[in-house]
């Protein structure tokens, strides 16, 4: 799940460093709960440089049957001025030192103004800095900052997901688009840190991440279908995540492209992973992770991630050895065990061959991020998640067909065109 | 031109930071100069270029070979040769391939390497983040596939299709579809007038006999610079780089140079680019000297006070006035005369006329009255900042220096920001006035249209 994000970057000339060999990190990272606020510092060789990022429960998933847009209006107003500081002034205090800040909202929210309040403080708030930093001169800093701020809600805490138990087709069709991007995937039913989750992150990466994963090695690197191909799971810091495959294939090679990920996907779900691939799989991972904690940037996504997975730092140090204990038989089984390729949703978005522009009927209720339609055969059309206010006129021809309900994307209706 | 005085005294600096006395003496090797944290060697046995710059502050390394190759080199019929040569360059060399079971990833990726590869207008670098242990057969692989490539055209059949989605990915995005156009016009006889991933009939037909040929003309030890930074002994890295470079000769044939210059653009030049979307873009090309010419500074300079932030001129012309959803601009750091981009996306119900009106209105002001002492400070500071930030871990300090040397001098790398810090206001309205001229401007419009209709579902 994402959140309201924000990240502060201050520095002044760069001075590299000859100090700080590897050693634990969780030990060394200096946390402690200052004006209500979770703060997690870190200090590392790199000189005049800190990354800061933290985040606050106040996404659209807060919104609650209200606007979802209004979250990310908030985030976006958070520069825009306050009751002391213009934007223009705040702008300009961020220049004198050179700071950048920027803002991202994920599904937490409210309404600008009354809600404002409500949601941004600092209960459950979290900030990391990491760098050039001294924790007893930040700690003394932003108990003075944020002095007196109070308020903030708790992340929501939904209920676990369900699965589905049906495949599903889903076509966006958009002009003029030379490469269509295609997901195929299905809820995870898995929160980073549940059992299970590391041995199927692998199990993914084995399938799909980097050159050598069975996806990138034969639908990319021996058949040349697809620039872009890769499988994982996502979205699942705060809430039960999902399982996806990603790709890009031209409109000519999709069908081909599909069916040599379905028939990789297949493979990898009945026959499992091997123990070489295990093996490789455990030190690319491990190796990957050295280099991703080697920059402020990294350290400091890892350490919130750690704190919103609800994990702590602790997770770092501990990592390598989680990995490294996996089992061949814990690998395999948690493919089978959470993930089920009949069951999974197809999307593809872009100038599908058949498929036919619904932007062109107008007054389209897009629900769920998703809609679309693709031409089953010869004067039909297959609509899927969209509402459609009126009778329409489509590639000269009428549709009568009255879609003033929501078509769910279960009940995907077939429509006669009278062409 | 004659250079800027405080420009000149910039470069005494730097050569005043020489240190000699600290370079480690290295038997095959020439000693070059050492500017900042980075030393330059010379390879004796065939001319290659070492940069090293350790830095311990974490236990990985980056290693980088940048060819002085792009896609500048080539011409009509080898358009995006230079990038799919890059792409079989993963494809296997004489000592790593996938029939011995070596391919670059299958050893790369067990060690959790990071890599890959860019081409860019004037260079195609390779590269790799690792835990430090591993040095040694990166810096073997790196120097097999320097001229030991295989190159065979079943690695290029499915090679091209995937550069091919490459390229239609990028058509997918109406804002790069209307930079290519905005470089053609400006460009007419320079070759940065095709992209970098070149034209689609040349990514399909370009033969591997032709590619075969770019290659063996340009990839030469004396043609490259290979750059380690991070966790490693100055002295072990450049035994290492002996040990599996000198064995290479030097170019047989002079490497060839280009020679076209850009004639003079007398007269503004439009193009519109129209396509199914939802909002307009317009984008203005500015004639710019290049990276390494002494006004280079004052640019970016005078580029941040238009563009960068809510403070920006535009930004209150345009996106404070409701009538752009942002604007961005940035010199291109080019090896030859360069161009400044401005974009502007329109706010919906602002038409193009109206904000290129503004937008040009703007530039004439600035150039007119010139800017602030407040302004060039604050443009300074975040650009500072922005480069401390640019040099955040191994892996993005080789990426600067990257560009620095496709550009002709990795020098670069400290003396910018030493030059940008010197920019006066007086210097931002001259290089206002001598480049933002709307006689040598190229603006592109982004004009989205209504999809066409569909044809009528097929009669089986």
């Amino acid at each position: 799940m994402k959140r309201t994000s924000f990240l502060l970057l201050s520095a002044c000339a760069l001075i590299l460093a000859v100090a700080n060999a590897t050693a634990a990190v969780a030990p060394n990272v200096v946390r402690a709960t200052i004006a209500g606020i979770d703060v997690l510092i870190y200090r590392t060789g790199v000189r005049d440089v800190v990354t800061l990022k933290g985040n606050l429960p106040a996404g659209d998933a807060h919104a609650a049957g209200g606007n979802i847009a209004v979250a990310t209006l908030c985030g976006h107003l958070l520069d825009q001025g306050t009751t002391k500081h213009s934007k223009f002034e705040i702008a300009e205090q961020l220049d004198r030192v050179g700071a950048t800040i920027s803002f991202g909202v994920g599904p937490q929210a409210l309404e600008i103004e009354a809600k404002h309040a409500k949601y941004y403080g600092p209960a459950h708030g979290t900030l990391v800095l990491v760098g050039d930093v001294d924790a007893g001169v930040i700690q003394t800093q932003v108990a003075s900052a944020f002095a007196g701020w109070t308020g903030g809600a708790d992340y929501l805490h939904p209920a676990r997901s369900t699965g589905t138990d049906a495949p599903r087709e889903q076509t966006v069709f958009m002009a003029d688009k030379t490469s269509v991007s295609v997901t195929l995937g299905q809820a995870s039913g898995l929160r980073y840190g549940d059992p299970g989750y590391v041995a199927l992150r692998v199990a993914s990466s084995i399938l799909g991440s980097d050159f050598t994963s069975r996806l990138v090695a034969t639908v990319r690197d021996t058949e040349g279908l697809t620039y872009g191909i890769g499988a994982r799971l996502a979205d699942d810091d705060f809430t039960d995540g999902d399982w996806k495959v990603t790709a890009t294939f031209a409109p000519n090679l999709l069908n081909q492209g599909v069916a040599s990920t379905m028939k990789q996907l297949k493979g990898w779900y009945d026959q499992g992973v091997t123990a070489d691939e295990l093996a490789k799989r455990k030190t690319n991972l491990s190796g990957h992770y050295k280099v991703a904690l080697a920059t402020t940037d990294g350290m400091a996504t890892t350490l919130l991630a750690c704190v919103n997975r609800g994990v702590g730092p602790g997770w770092i140090d501990q990592y390598p050895a989680k990995l490294d204990a996996l089992t061949l038989e814990e690998v395999n089984g948690a493919i089978r065990q959470h993930l089920n390729p009949d069951h999974m949703f197809l999307i593809k978005a872009g100038t599908v061959p058949g498929g036919v522009d619904l932007s062109i009927l107008g007054n389209i209720y897009q629900s769920g991020g998703v809609s679309g339609v693709t031409k089953t055969g010869a004067g039909t059309l297959t609509l899927g998640y969209v509402q459609l206010s009126n009778t329409v006129t489509i590639a000269g021809g009428t549709l009568a067909a009255d879609f003033s309900q929501l078509v769910p994307p279960a009940k995907m209706d077939a429509l006669n065109l009278t062409a | 031109m004659k250079p800027k005085p405080l420009f000149l005294l910039v470069l005494l600096a730097s050569v005043a930071g020489l240190r000699a006395a600290d370079a480690p003496v290295t038997d095959g090797f020439h000693f070059v100069k050492t500017v900042g944290a980075i030393s330059e060697y010379t390879l004796d046995a065939n001319g290659l270029q070492v940069l090293l710059l350790p830095d311990h502050s974490a236990p990985v390394i980056t290693f980088m070979v940048t060819y002085r190759v792009g896609s500048r080199n080539e011409v009509t019929g080898t358009t995006g040769a230079t990038h799919l040569l890059e792409h079989l360059m993963f494809k296997g060399s004489v000592h790593f391939n996938k029939e011995q079971g070596n391919k670059v990833d299958q050893v790369l990726d067990p060690i959790g390497a990071t890599n890959n590869a860019t081409t860019w207008v004037d260079r195609t670098n390779y590269y790799e983040t690792f835990g430090s242990e591993h040095l040694p057969v990166i810096v073997e692989l790196e120097a097999d596939r320097m001229r030991g490539l295989l190159l065979r055209e079943s690695d290029r059949r499915p090679e091209m299709t995937v550069v091919r989605n490459e390229f239609e990915r990028g058509e997918n995005s109406p804002f790069q579809a209307l930079m290519k156009e905005i470089m053609s016009a400006a460009y007419v006889a320079h070759p940065y007038h095709h992209s970098t991933i070149g034209w689609r009939s040349d990514i399909e037909k370009v033969s591997i006999e032709k590619l075969r040929e770019f290659y063996d003309t340009f990839y030469w030890p004396d043609n490259a610079t290979v750059t380690v930074v991070g966790d490693f002994q100055p002295a072990a890295a450049l035994d290492l780089i002996r040990k599996y470079y000198a064995p290479i000769p030097r170019a047989p044939k002079p490497i060839p140079t280009l020679y076209t210059e850009e004639p003079e653009q007398t007269g503004p030049r439009h193009v519109v680019v129209k396509r199914a979307g939802r909002l307009g873009v317009v984008g203005i090309g500015h004639k710019i000297p290049a990276a390494t010419h002494p006004d280079a500074p004052a640019v970016t300079v005078l580029s941040l006070i238009l563009t960068d932030g809510k403070n920006s001129r535009l930004y209150q012309a345009l996106t404070d006035q409701s009538l752009s959803t942002g604007v961005s601009g940035f010199p291109f750091p080019t090896h030859d005369p360069s161009l400044h981009f401005t974009f502007i996306p329109l706010a919906p119900g602002a038409t193009h006329e109206q904000v290129e009106k503004i937008a040009v209105e703007q530039i004439e002001r600035l150039k007119r009255d010139g800017v602030t002492a407040a302004e060039v400070q604050a443009a300074v500071a975040k650009y500072l900042a922005d480069s401390a930030f640019q040099r955040d871990g191994t892996y993005a300090i080789a990426d600067n220096l990257n560009t620095d040397i496709a550009v002709g001098d990795w020098t670069l790398f400290y003396r910018l920001d030493d030059a940008i810090k010197q920019v006066t206001p007086a210097d931002v309205q001259r290089v206002a006035q001598k480049y933002f001229n709307v006689d040598q401007s190229t603006t592109g419009w982004f004009v989205p249209i209504a999809a066409a209709q569909p044809a009528a579902p097929a009669k089986k």
